[in-house]
């Protein structure tokens, strides 16, 4: 399978290239990059062909792409992919606002593409392993779900909102979201959040508390801020405290870590299975064997609609309802 | 010497009598429970006196000097009374009341009655909790931002059960987050809103939990967990700040942990943890009360204090039936200290 990469915006396309190069039969044709500097150094690292311009990578004949745009680009690259025909993988979250997430979906069905979403906690083995606990009804019903997506601030285009949509809430609060989603089935229908910019000097947002009301009666949180300073052991974390009726269900998706203390002080060296690794893996089978996506861009939309909502609520300083 | 005395045998009542019996300046004189069985083997073990009411002990004893009221919350006020009557200081167990109408009504009766009033707001005696505070306001993790908070285990169990009534014991929000709530307030100041979900009314088990959102006039925004869910009592906190982090977690601090096989061929047993300390909490907090009354001081934790965490708790109780924000500000009552 002969595959593209547009932009190396994102830092997870360089996980992706690397996802991609660990698995047989799948050919990366070519890196897009609007940043000159960043694509060259990009395509010689996986050995593969730069492109200045994203439309003569889609010239080429490749059956999928990767989208690692900054958020704001996500909308543009779907659009001109899908009318090439090729199948794509976008990086989280979808879009900065519903008309153009829409749109994305809408072209993707019209030109028969499939789009996924790249949420790789999906495939994180204890969040995996959670979910079949759940489903196993182990914990009974589920009541409340308390989530922190807790991380370091990304800097760069990541704190400038017309390309990013948005700081820490827009970054941090749809990988939860999704699981959440995933795990329940049902879909936010309420947001409360309280949102500032307490940690950096730059001007946007990076920390929130976001407070969620599900259709199926759960309520829910998630700490999405950009609170982990420079001397803590590790990026961020992934937590769900799970409380159901029967029990409960403590996920910690970064647990698997050894303890390395180095002249570089205190860090969590992280020995769990590589979730990026078996998120594009799973694309490139879903595409090879011509089934639906794993993540759907609708599933894309909802969580983004989470994040959306909590700026919203913020704003009002009051609940917001979704839909 | 100061002659103490301890209303309520229950679990509250058991620590402030342990307590009292270790300290060299005060005299237990008493303990008082409807329950004369239980008053009498908690007074037995510590050499004390037991009661059935809190009017025979007084008729028995005489001047007493501090009365412990460690009764079930609505029961706060007309035992806080009783003993104010009587000229006695009062120490009163959290939260000091069901009601912030109860809660003004204790405070303005003690003052009148120009007897102290000490509320247990324990947690700000616990040298994690106490030490965490100090670092913060060292400036070691700059301006604060983001606070997370967990507190909780398995559900109460008491007399009559009467912390699964809701009416009486306020739940887990105001009976247990309480400490939180006072010792977030503490730390960062007024609230200026809040908003809070729970537990309650969405499943028939038998358990709460609760996560509340505060925002404090500074610009903190705490997130408290509160749970009667799980298994283990568990306390957690972690202050982000600008510069740094403050993390603690009661669970992984296991100083010592003694593990007793359950047979001699094999190794299955209970291990149970504990983290030694020459002086428990509950200790330190008393004998503070016990030298603001000596010294005539003022205490680290105030009647309004104590008052100003009910108003929190009961605005996140507010936000779980609403669904919506609570104003803390706006519907502020009239203190009078």
């Amino acid at each position: 399978m002969r595959i593209g990469i547009i932009s190396f915006a994102h830092g997870h396309a360089y996980a992706y290239a690397e996802a991609l190069k660990k698995i047989t039969g799948v050919e990366l044709v070519g890196i897009a990059d609007d940043n000159e500097t960043r694509g060259i150094e990009a395509s010689m690292r996986y050995n593969t062909s730069y492109y200045p311009n994203y439309e003569d990578l889609l010239d080429q004949d490749i059956e999928a792409v990767i989208i690692t745009s900054e958020n704001a680009k996500h909308h543009e690259h779907v659009l001109a992919a899908a009318k090439k025909g090729k199948h794509i993988l976008c990086e989280k979250p979808i879009a900065t606002n519903k008309k153009k997430a829409v749109e994305m979906i809408e072209a993707c069905k019209e030109n028969n593409v499939f789009l996924q979403i790249a949420f790789p906690v999906r495939f994180s083995t204890p969040i995996v392993k959670a979910k079949q606990i759940i489903e196993d009804g182990e914990i009974g019903s589920i009541i409340a779900i308390k989530g922190t997506n807790r991380g370091t601030n990304p800097g760069g285009w990541f704190v400038e909102k017309e390309k990013s949509g948005g700081g820490a809430v827009m970054d941090h609060t749809v990988h939860l979201a999704d699981i959440m989603r995933w795990y329940m089935g049902s879909d936010v229908k309420e947001v409360y959040a309280e949102i500032d910019n307490l940690f950096s000097d730059i001007a946007i947002d990076d920390c929130g508390i976001i407070t969620m009301e599900f259709e199926n009666n759960v309520f829910a949180t998630i700490d999405c801020s950009w609170s982990r300073n420079k001397t803590f052991p590790t990026w961020g974390d992934v937590t769900l405290e799970i409380i159901g009726t029967k029990g409960t269900l403590s996920v910690d998706a970064f647990a698997q870590k050894t303890d390395v203390y180095s002249v570089e002080g205190a860090q969590w060296d992280f020995w769990g299975e590589d979730m990026n690794q078996d998120l594009v893996e799973d694309f490139v089978s879903n595409v090879k064997n011509e089934v639906p996506p794993t993540i759907t861009g609708e599933d894309g939309l909802k969580a983004m609609e989470v994040a959306l909502a909590g700026y919203e609520s913020a704003k009002r300083k009051g609940p917001v309802l979704i839909g | 010497m100061l002659k103490a005395l301890v209303i309520g045998a229950g679990t509250m009542g058991s620590t402030h009598s342990a307590a009292y019996s270790t300290m060299e300046d005060v005299q237990l004189v008493g303990i008082v429970d409807k329950n004369l069985e239980k008053a009498k083997e908690l007074a037995g073990k510590l050499g004390t006196q037991a009661f059935t009411s809190y009017e025979d002990a007084i008729n028995g004893l005489g001047v007493i000097d501090v009365v412990s009221v460690c009764v079930p919350t609505p029961f706060h006020k007309e035992y806080v009374k009783k003993v104010a009557d009587c000229k006695f200081d009062v120490i009163c167990e959290k939260p000091l009341a069901r009601n912030l109408k109860d809660a003004q009504e204790i405070i303005d009766y003690c003052k009148e009655k120009e007897v102290k009033l000490f509320v247990g707001h324990v947690v700000r005696f616990f040298p994690e909790y106490k030490r965490a505070k100090q670092i913060v306001e060292a400036g070691k993790i700059g301006s604060p931002a983001v606070v997370n908070t967990k507190r909780g285990g398995s559900f109460p169990s008491a007399s009559r059960d009467w912390y699964a009534d809701y009416n009486s014991s306020g739940g887990l929000v105001l009976d247990l987050m309480i400490h939180d709530f006072d010792y977030l307030r503490w730390c960062f100041g007024e609230v200026e809103r809040v908003y809070a979900k729970s537990a309650q009314g969405r499943a028939m088990a038998k358990l709460d939990y609760a996560l509340v959102t505060l925002r404090f006039e500074s610009g903190v925004i705490a997130h408290l967990e509160g749970t009667w869910a799980h298994q283990n009592f568990v306390t957690k906190f972690e202050i982000a700040g600008k510069d740094g982090i403050v993390q603690y977690d009661s669970s992984k601090v296991a100083p010592l942990v003694k593990g007793i096989n359950q047979s001699a061929t094999g190794s299955v047993g209970v291990a149970v943890p504990d983290s030694p300390l020459k002086e428990n909490p509950y200790v330190t907090e008393l004998k503070h009360f016990i030298t603001c009354i000596e010294n005539n001081e003022e205490p680290i934790v105030t009647p309004l204090d104590a008052y100003k965490a009910m108003e929190i708790a009961l605005a996140a109780i507010k936000s779980i039936k609403l669904g919506k924000v609570v104003e803390l500000r706006k519907q502020e009552m009239e203190v009078r200290i």
